[in-house]
């Protein structure tokens, strides 16, 4: 999945570590998200699209592989 | 009166053009710990040393009063002694994993893994080399050893992926 979360961080002056504290998770974890390693859990993009007052789906974009159904 | 507005934008948007904006670019990239980041790892340490320094004692004790090669059967309870530091350490780490957020738990849980995957293989291979008749000194130790090396290898791989 990709994501807008380094823009938007960006675009409010904040470091990866100012995020982290605001989210309540670690650095390396904003990193992750922000590289695309790590899909947050629901409670997580939550609070990230609460944050930035944007909906879910505008900050985190699936990729073709995360909507599809064939396994 | 004079407006102070143009000449205020004037003095931001220099300011703004400066190498400020550089600096905070790269500022804003830094991978500096942040403050939960730091209260997290402080938490740890205040848990995980205690058990260190106490499994240290602990040991010296056994080592200097144990007498682990007598024939005293107290030389037993003797030899179990450090398995209670070892607990604290055991309560540290899941104390962090409870701590730590769902992807730290996920890379804790990969180097856990693969501790407990090299502890495994390396148990069973040294098991059948002792059937075939290859004896080992100190074969907990071997395995111990080896779990652990799997866990710090792979928690630094995973961090890197």
């Amino acid at each position: 999945m990709n994501n807008h979360l380094k823009a938007l961080r960006e675009s409010r002056g904040w470091t990866q570590g100012n995020l982290a504290d605001q989210l309540g998770v670690s650095r390396q974890t904003v990193n992750a998200l922000e590289t695309g390693r790590y899909d947050p859990a629901l409670p997580l993009a939550f609070r990230i699209a609460r944050l930035f007052d944007k909906p879910i789906e505008s900050i985190f974009i699936p990729d073709d592989a995360d909507v599809t159904t064939e396994r | 009166m004079h407006d102070q507005g143009p000449m205020v934008t004037r003095i931001l948007d220099t300011y703004l053009a400066t190498p400020h904006t550089w600096y905070m670019t790269n500022k804003l990239d830094s991978n500096d710990h942040s403050a939960g980041d730091r209260a997290v790892a402080r938490s740890y340490q205040l848990d995980f040393w205690p058990g260190i320094a106490a499994y240290a004692v602990v040991l010296t004790a056994v080592l200097l009063w144990g007498d682990l090669d007598g024939s005293s059967p107290w030389r037993f309870v003797w030899a179990v002694l450090p398995v209670i530091p070892s607990l604290w350490i055991v309560r540290a780490v899941l104390r962090h994993a409870k701590r730590v957020d769902d992807y730290q738990r996920l890379l804790l849980l990969q180097a856990l893994g693969g501790g407990f995957a090299v502890a495994m293989v390396a148990s069973v291979t040294v098991a059948f080399l002792e059937i075939a008749g290859m004896s080992f000194v100190g074969i907990g130790w071997i395995i111990y050893g080896a779990g652990m090396l799997g866990w710090i290898v792979t928690s630094i791989v995973v961090a890197r992926r």
